[in-house]
Order: C-alpha cells, then structure tokens, then sequence
C-alpha cells in the first residue's frame, strides 16, 4: 500500500479543479435549494449551457471565443425560464421533476447526432479553450511547466484554471454571502420558510423565486465553463443527472443555507473521494473473496466509491441534514 | 363588563355609524372599505362560499363567526388573494378587485394573519419584523449587494420594528430564533408583523386560537389598539366571550352564506344564529355516529 | 422512541439485505466496461401468406474494424443467427458482412447494406446490437399506416410499462407526499431479480428442480423468475418503508429531507447494479428471440403479445381493487385527504405500508416486461424515471387512475414521436407534456382542482 501517493493525490483533490466547479456549482445550488428551498434536480443542464456556450463559438458560430461567456449566460437564462416558468407556482416536487426532464433532455439534444452540426455529438467539442490559456501564458504562467510543492504539484494548464476557478469561487461566494445579508437574501430565506406568509406581506414570490433560481442558474453556467476550460472540451455525459446529485451531496456535506458550506463541502467531498478511490484501488489489486463470493474487484472500485457516496448523503438526510458544519437553528430547506 | 364606559372615540364613532344598520344579512354600511358581490367558490361539487353582499365598515372591528365549515376561512383567502373566485368580484378600498395576486393585495393595504401562525421560525423575530416592511430597497438584489443603499432604510425599519415590538411586549426576544418563541408570542409577533406593511385593513384568522387565557386579554386589547389607531379589522373567531368583547359588528356564516348580521349584542339573541349553530352540531353529531 | 432510534439503521440494513440476496449473487462482477458488438443475422423472405419469418442465419462471418481500418475482431454468427465481437471500447467502429460466408441462395436485401458503421455515441449502453437481413426486408412494403400503426402499438407496449410502474410512484406520492427519486431503481431491481433467478441461478433452490421449469442449477423459467421478482419486488418496497420512510415520518423528518434521502438512494441503488451486473444488456434465457407475428398492419412477437395481454389484466385488476375493495377505497381515501381519512379511522401506516407492497411489486413487474421487452440493464428503470413522472404529472399526481392513463399517453406518445424526431430524441415530448400539463392544468388529467401553492 503506497500511501504516500494515496495522501499525496487526495490533498489534491482537495483543492484541485474538481473542488473548484463543483464549489461554483455548488454555491449556485445553495442559491436555490439551501436558501430559498428550490429543489433544482438539473444543476448540470445549467452546467451545459456555460460548457457549450464556449465550445459553440469556435465550432459553430464562428465568432471569439470570449463571447461565449454572454452566450452561455444566456442559455442558462432561458433554460431557467423554460424551468421556472411552469413550475415556480406550484408545489416544490414541479421544480424537481422538470429540472431533472429538462437535463436529461438537454444531454440528448447536445449528444444527438441529428444536431451534431450545433454541438458536436457525442464527440462534443475539443480545443477551443486556447484564449483562455494565452491569457494565462501572458502573466507568464507556462502551459507545460510544472508548478508547486510537495503535494500541490500541478502544470501550469492546471494552474491557471485553478487560479481563475479559485477567484472566481472567491467572488462568487462573496457576493452570495453579501446578498444573502441583505434584505433580498432574507425574503429568499423566508421564502424557504413559508411562502404564503411572505405573500402575506405584499412580496411577489414568484418573482424571487425565479431571481433566485436565474442566479443559481447562471453561477452552475460559470462552474460549467471552468471545468470545460479545465478540459479544453466539452463532452456531454460530462453532465448527467448523477453529476447533479454528486454535487446536491458535496453541497449537503459542507452544510446548506451557508457559503462556506457550499465551498468547504465540494472540497471535503474530493478529498474524501480522491481518498477513498486510490485507496480502494489499491486494496482491490486482487480480488476480495469470502469463500467463492467476490466482494468487490479493481473494476467495481469507482462504482463502490459511488455507492459510499449514495450512502453518505442518505445518513447525511437521517442524521445530520444541516451538514457537518450547519446550523441546526438556522439551517431549513425543510421549514415545515 | 361595561364597555360604555372604557370606551374610545374611534370606537364610539363605529358603534354609532353601525348603529343606523338594520341586522340584516346583506345590509349596507355608510363607509364600506370593503364589499363583496356574489362571491362564490367551490371545491368539487360543494359551495364552500356563496355571498350574495357584504360590506365592511371602514375603521370598526368586525367578527366574522359561523360553524365549522361555513366558509370564513376560504371567504378570508378569497378576499386576500390567496384564492380565486370562480365568479364575483368585491372592492377594496374603492378599486374593484378581479384575481389580484395576494401580494397585491398586501400592498394595497390588507394584510392577513394565518389560522396556524406563520412565524418565520429559522429567522430572528427582528428579522421577521423587518420582512414585513414594504417598499425596501435592499430587496432588489442589484440594491442588495450594495449595503450603502439599503443600510439607511434597514436602520428606519429597525427602528420601528423595535417600537412595535416594544408595544407588543416583544423586545425582550429581539435576537431570538422565531422558533423559540411560545404558541402566544407568535401569534403577537405576527399581528405586529403585519403591522410592519403599514395596513388599512388587518384579517385576523381566529387570532385566539391556541392562546393562553392570560394572553388573551392582551391580544384583546391590542385589536382595539389597532382600531383606534384608524385600521379596520376583520376577524374570523370562534371565542364567542372576546368577540361580544371587541367587536362592533358580527357577520354570521353557515354553509357558505352570511345569514346574519348586526351587532353582538343582537346577534347573541338572533334566533337564525342560534339555528345555525345547533343545525351544525346535530348534523355532526348524526355524522360521527355512522359506522 | 430512543430504542425506536437505536434499532432502525439495524433495520434499514436488513432491509437492504433482500436486495443483496437477489442481486448480489449476480454473475459475480463482470466489468462494467466490457463494450461488445452484438450482430444478428435474420432471414426475412416471406412465406405465401405474406408473412415474414425472422429465422436465424447461421454460420455468417462479421469482421469489425475500428476507425483506422485495423480490424478489432471477427466473429461467425451460432444457432440463433447472433454473434457477440467484444471490442476495445465505445468508439466508431465498421461492421463487414463476409458475403460470401451466406449460406447457398441467401442474399442480403436490398436495405441492408453489407457494411454498416457504428458511431461511438450509439454504444448507449455497454452492447450494441446492429441487424443484417437476408432476403426481401418486411420493410420495403411498409406503408405509411402501418408504419403509424407499428409505432402505435411499440407505444402502447412501452406505455402498459410505464402506467405499471408509475402506479406505485403516484400512490406513494398520494399517500405519503414523497417524491421517490429512486422509484425507477425499483424497476430495475426487478429486472435484475428475475435475470437472477433465470440467468444466474440460485444453486441452494437446485433441490426445488421437481418442479416443472425450475432445474436442478438453481436457475428458474422466465415465468417464475417474474413470479418470482414481483415478490422480491414487493418486499423491497415493504423494506424501504419499514426500514427507511416509516422512521422518518415518525420522526418527523420533512419531506423534502425525504426527497433528498431518495436521490442518495438512487445514487447507492444504481451503482450497486452497476457493480452486480456490469454495464452490458442482456437477455433473458427464453423467449429472447422469436418470430414476429403479423396482426394486421402490425407485427408482433408472441412474447410481447403476451405480456401485453397479462399486462392489461394487472392493470385492470389494479383498477378494479382500488375502486371496488375497501382496502382500495381506503388507499384512494388517504391519497385524497390523509387527514380525514385517518379522522375517519382509516390506518394510514397500514395504507402506505400497503402502497409501497404493492408498488414495488408492480415496478419489479414493470422492470420483468421491459427487459423482456428490451433486455434488462443496470439503469433501465433511471431511464424510465422522467417518462414516469411525466406520466404522472399528466394523469394527476397522487391519483391512481391517472397513472395508469398517463403511463400509456405518454408511452404512445414517445414511441410516435419517433415518427418525426430521430428516435435518440424520441422522450423529447415527454418533457414538452410536463410542460404543458403545468402550465396549463397542473392538476393533471385526472387530479382534484386545487389550488396547488
């Protein structure tokens, strides 16, 4: 058992680019679902409209790359709209069940060979994240060049993403916590309460429903277009329902209703996941058997380290659903 | 008790203009703020409200009493916006009303309170009193992430939240969770909520329910308070000793209908009233002896 | 209540077990990435009547090169006319028929070219099936009705499925409030049970190979191996309830901590199978191949005509147990108005321990159908999910009746949605009816008029 490179890889995952887009992703579904208690099941739609706002500029517009930032922005807005508009009026489940339609559907559509010519098929879209990288090797970070110590050894492709995902989780996450403080922020949390006493008091709350929901949306577009700069690529299972679910889990993790929640959480839940992964790896190097029975073999590892994940998010809900750092008082997407 | 004696000049001047009232189901008043014509609902095939007329006078303190099931609570959220009518229309305040949505309603100037309360309880009670002022800045969030905006007016509504709270016997639980408060104090904290959007018209739904006896003497002599301060209230209850108390004017409802109005003193002696009740009772009592 | 707290996690383990029982003992761990290319050769010349007989070509060599040229494997096709060629991984690959390997005065039909490309996002699950025919294509001579009337009755098949699934989905929403985001595993748990009881075998049963179709390896026919998963299917919902929902709502826990508890559970469900089954499809033992029956414009396999037909009985009898039976009545009540249903002395716990019997049983059922149908995966039923919820939305969510209703519109409608939309996006309508239903009577077909939030 090396555990010097089980340990030395998990620190990675710590604060490498996987914690970055899911820490965004995250603070835009702590928007939603930690404070104004939307159930959006389609984080990762969202995550595609950044991914393939970028990639469609080279691909099929034709146009800078640096408009793909706009252009993600507003498929995330219409894709929003497209959720919000039917459901934001009726019970919690709508939202759920039509986000969780809309991504499924929105991952068929991209990965269609019928409009292969828009967004590439199941290929998706490869190399268009070269601006972005130039930006870096101006402030003289080399693409191929490794940086760091120990541990915290990446190449300077990793670097600048990371430096870049890691502002942006900064920025992000402080004018979320700003907004949360103000008197918007506190017509969302009330709105997670109840929503008929905030009617009650003359504020329109569907409005804020749907601002919140844009929002969330439009920080889950910026965490898909950082882990598609990350990859130069866009491929579209990289956005399934599961990778949803895996971000509700790291969100839950770190502690709902809270911006550090929603960062520590996604960063927690790389390390634990980083961990487990080699370390499983490493233990089934042989097959476990009791008697004739394989318990588990290298193969399963990754769908073992999936299953722990399922499984803490269910003891998470029994036991701890405020998350390992929240506030019991004050955390409540579950108000009633 | 004698009421003549303790009582206000705005009381005083609302018992007088209802005084020229017939008791009648229907009868009109000299300064409605509120009026309603043939409102009806229904839910499958049962008539939950059927009002042909009813007005409320402006700055009295109206009970809204019936039996179970007679249709004042769904009559409280048609008229508030949190139901619609299947048809009729009513007016408030002059402007006739279609299907506003209650958060119109809100702004206009009727606010409601909830049968069970709706106290924020994973908010402080100050930051509950402060979701209830209206007209904030700092809630459109371009205004939200820049504090310099909103931090005068926050400061403004602090301040007056904290009157009421004052007044409400609140203060004390200014930092406090909502969730830690007692059945009464929330039903305090959301009447003196409402308050914070400034209303005309404030609907109580059944403001005593679940509250202790020596509260209620307090909550009784704040709905007063309310009245003399120029608002008009509406109340749904089922306490028949705190609304021959504090009302000026009781609307009986059975089966959908107002059946009667007037005064309580009249109303206790109305013989249709007394039918309604005891009508109820034994039609529950057949009920529940089914198999 | 705390000794209520200390056993459950003991419980919700145990309830967990039913399951390892069943699929644990699965062909223990077959990859998950073993990507094959599974070629069928059939022969469709047509008989006097008209009819095409789907016989097997035996004995046809397929070599299968990747995108480069480089040939990754070859193979010849066996009895059934069917050759499995494993290959490096989900690329684009070329699949050649060895023309001169058809038997003596077998030509392949014009619509059937001898090579055939396989692009890499065909591959939508670990095995993918391409199809040579032999002799005059039924196809030639489909004409725009039958065509309508193929796709109706594929619809109505997918959609006999999806009412039997959704059924349970709706009245555990009905009943209980909660959205089961790991109902569609439900399914496939049934899918994978029967495939264990007629694939895998259970060798300690082999004593019970008295019995007609069961035999001596432990392995079960098809028919009890359906049996034999709604069952399983059944105590699987019994043990979701016992040992997970029935704690929480007696502790109290929210709905929407419920909600979240479901995804978690789909997450844990759904890799399991993974792990268990490997990411192939596969069939079961009997009936895997048949010859298609022409009824009318329509052709169909005596297989499906079946389970359509014992379909169509169970959802009939489910409809009339809910209408007629008191215990139906009793479950319609708690659906409609769990307060006064319990007011009036109905035993609600009873009602929804009841719901979640009968609604795991009839997904694993459900599960059974469609992998008869299209051979059975580890995420069947996840892919059946929003197909489920648009059918519930539509038909009213909570109402029985609605579901069943719901589950074959939007079944028809998928399938004849392939009619004009490329069939990877054939379930686009199903997100256009959620829509729709929403916007415009979110109540659903068959829901109360209520004002809903």
């Amino acid at each position: 058992m090396d555990w010097s490179l089980i340990f030395e890889l998990s620190l990675k995952g710590l604060i490498g680019i996987n914690a970055v887009y899911f820490a965004i992703a995250a603070i835009g579904l702590n928007v939603q679902f930690g404070y104004t208690g939307l159930l959006n099941f389609g984080q990762a739609g969202f995550m595609a409209c950044g991914a393939y706002g970028l990639g469609m500029t080279a691909h099929y517009f034709e146009i800078s790359f640096w408009w793909g930032i706009p252009l993600g922005i507003l498929f995330s807005l219409l894709l929003g709209l497209l959720m919000g508009i039917p459901t934001l009026r009726l019970r919690a489940d709508y939202l759920a069940i039509v986000t969780i339609a809309a991504a499924e559907i929105i991952r068929l559509v991209v990965r269609s060979v019928r409009f292969k010519h828009y967004f590439g098929g199941s290929d998706g879209i490869n190399r268009f994240a070269q601006p972005f990288r130039e930006v870096g090797a101006d402030f003289g970070i080399d693409q191929t060049q490794l940086y760091g110590f120990g541990p915290f050894t990446f190449t300077g492709r990793e670097l600048w993403t990371m430096i870049v995902g890691w502002s942006l989780v900064a920025l992000i996450g402080y004018l979320v916590y700003k907004l949360m403080k103000s008197p918007w922020g506190r017509v969302l949390k009330a709105i997670r309460e109840d929503e008929d006493a905030v009617r009650s008091l003359g504020k329109n709350v569907y409005s804020y429903k749907m601002q919140s929901l844009l929002l969330g949306g439009v920080i889950g577009t910026i965490s898909g277009m950082i882990f598609a700069l990350d990859r130069g690529s866009v491929q579209p299972d990289n956005y399934s329902r599961d990778v949803t679910f895996y971000i509700l889990t790291a969100l839950v993790l770190g502690g709902v209703a809270k911006v550090s929640g929603s960062i520590i959480g996604p960063m927690l839940f790389w390390l634990i996941f980083t961990f487990l992964d080699n370390f499983l790896r490493q233990v089934a190097d042989k097959p476990i058997k009791i008697g004739n029975f394989t318990i588990m073999q290298s193969t399963q590892v990754g769908q073992v380290n999936f299953m722990l994940v399922g499984l803490t998010l269910i003891l998470l809900m029994v036991y701890r659903p405020q998350g390992i750092f929240g506030n019991r008082q004050e955390m409540a997407f579950d108000g009633r | 008790m004698d009421a003549e004696t303790t009582m206000s000049p705005a009381a005083r001047m609302a018992r007088e203009a209802l005084a020229t009232c017939a008791a009648s189901p229907g009868v009109a008043k000299p300064d409605p703020i509120l009026v309603a014509d043939s409102v009806r609902r229904k839910f499958g095939g049962i008539t939950a409200v059927d009002v042909d007329h009813l007005e409320v006078q402006r700055g009295s303190i109206t009970a809204l009493i019936g039996p179970n099931g007679a249709g004042k609570t769904t009559l409280f959220n048609l008229l508030t916006g949190f139901d619609s009518v299947d048809e009729g229309r009513w007016s408030f305040d002059g402007r006739s009303m279609g299907r506003a949505a209650p958060h119109r309603m809100a702004k206009l100037g009727m606010v409601r309170t909830f049968q069970l309360t709706k106290s924020l309880t994973k908010l402080s009670v100050i930051e509950n009193m402060r979701l209830g002022a209206t007209e904030q800045i700092g809630e459109k969030w371009w205004n939200g992430l820049i504090d310099a905006r909103w931090r005068k007016q926050e400061a403004a509504i602090t301040e007056r939240a904290e009157e009421l709270l004052e007044r409400f016997k609140l203060s004390h639980m200014r930092d406090e969770y909502a969730g830690a408060l007692s059945g009464g104090q929330r039903k305090l904290l959301e009447m003196a909520r409402a308050l914070m959007t400034n209303p005309i018209l404030v609907m109580l739904d059944e403001p005593m329910a679940g509250v202790n006896p020596a509260l209620k003497q307090s909550l009784n002599e704040h709905i007063r308070g309310l009245r003399d301060e120029g608002m008009t209230v509406l109340f749904v209850e089922h306490d028949m000793d705190m609304v021959h108390d504090i009302s000026d004017w009781v609307v009986v409802m059975a089966e959908g209908r107002v059946i009667a109005e007037g005064t309580p003193d009249a109303i206790s002696s109305n013989p249709a009233v007394i039918d309604a009740y005891l009508g109820a009772h034994q039609g529950r009592s057949l009920l529940e002896d089914q198999p | 209540m705390a000794e209520c707290r200390r056993r459950w996690p003991v419980r919700m383990f145990l309830g967990l077990g039913v399951l390892l029982v069943a699929a644990g003992m699965t062909s223990s761990a077959v990859s998950a990435e073993d990507i094959a290319i599974r070629v069928q050769v059939k022969e469709q010349n047509r008989d006097e009547s008209g009819k095409v007989d789907n016989q097997p070509v035996v004995g046809v060599e397929i070599v299968i090169t990747d995108a480069s040229g480089t040939e990754v494997g070859r193979g010849v096709t066996a009895e059934d006319g069917v050759v499995v060629v494993p290959v490096p991984g989900r690329a684009d690959y070329t699949v050649e028929l060895l023309e001169d390997s058809l038997p003596d005065g077998q030509s392949l039909s014009p619509q059937s070219p001898p090579v055939q490309s396989i692009a890499e996002d065909s591959f939508v699950t670990a095995t993918k099936t391409l199809n040579f025919f032999t002799g005059e294509s039924q196809r030639v001579t489909d004409t725009a009705f039958e065509r309508v009337a193929q796709r109706f009755s594929d619809g109505f098949r997918l959609g006999l499925v999806l009412a039997m699934c959704a059924v349970g989905l709706s009245l555990i929403f009905g009943t209980t409030g909660l959205t089961n985001f790991a109902h569609g595993e439900m399914v496939t748990f049934g899918g994978l049970a029967a495939f264990v009881f007629n694939i895998t075998g259970l060798t300690f049963l082999g004593f019970l190979d008295f019995l007609p179709g069961v035999y001596p390896d432990g392995r079960f026919h098809v028919i009890w191996a359906t049996i034999l998963a709604a069952v399983f299917g059944g105590l699987f919902g019994w043990a979701l309830n016992a040992g997970i929902f029935l704690k929480l709502r007696r502790r109290g826990i929210g709905l929407v901590t419920q909600m979240v508890l479901t995804v978690g559970l789909s997450i844990l469900l759904k890799n399991f199978f993974l792990s268990r089954f490997g990411g192939r499809t596969r069939p079961f033992r009997e009936y895997s191949l048949q010859k298609a029956l022409d009824i009318g414009p329509i052709s169909i396999t005596p297989r499906d005509l079946t389970v359509s037909i014992i379909s169509i009985f169970i959802l009939v009898a489910v409809a009339l147990t809910l209408r007629y039976t008191r215990l139906g009545k009793a479950t319609r009540a708690v659906s409609d108005n769990p307060d006064l249903a319990s007011a009036t002395g109905i035993d609600s716990e009873r009602v929804i321990r009841l719901v979640w019997i009968a609604g795991g049983a009839l997904a694993a059922l459900g599960g059974v159908f469609r992998g008869l149908d299209e051979q059975v995966s580890f995420e069947m039923g996840g892919r059946l999910l929003f197909l489920m919820f648009a059918a519930i939305t539509l038909g009213g969510l909570g109402s029985a009746f609605g579901a069943l209703i719901g589950g074959i519109v939007v079944g028809v409608l998928v399938e004849m949605a392939s009619l004009v939309v490329p069939t990877e996006l054939k379930t686009t309508p199903a997100l256009a009816i959620l829509i729709l239903v929403l916007l415009f009577r979110p109540q659903g077909l068959l829901g109360k008029a209520q004002r809903v939030g």
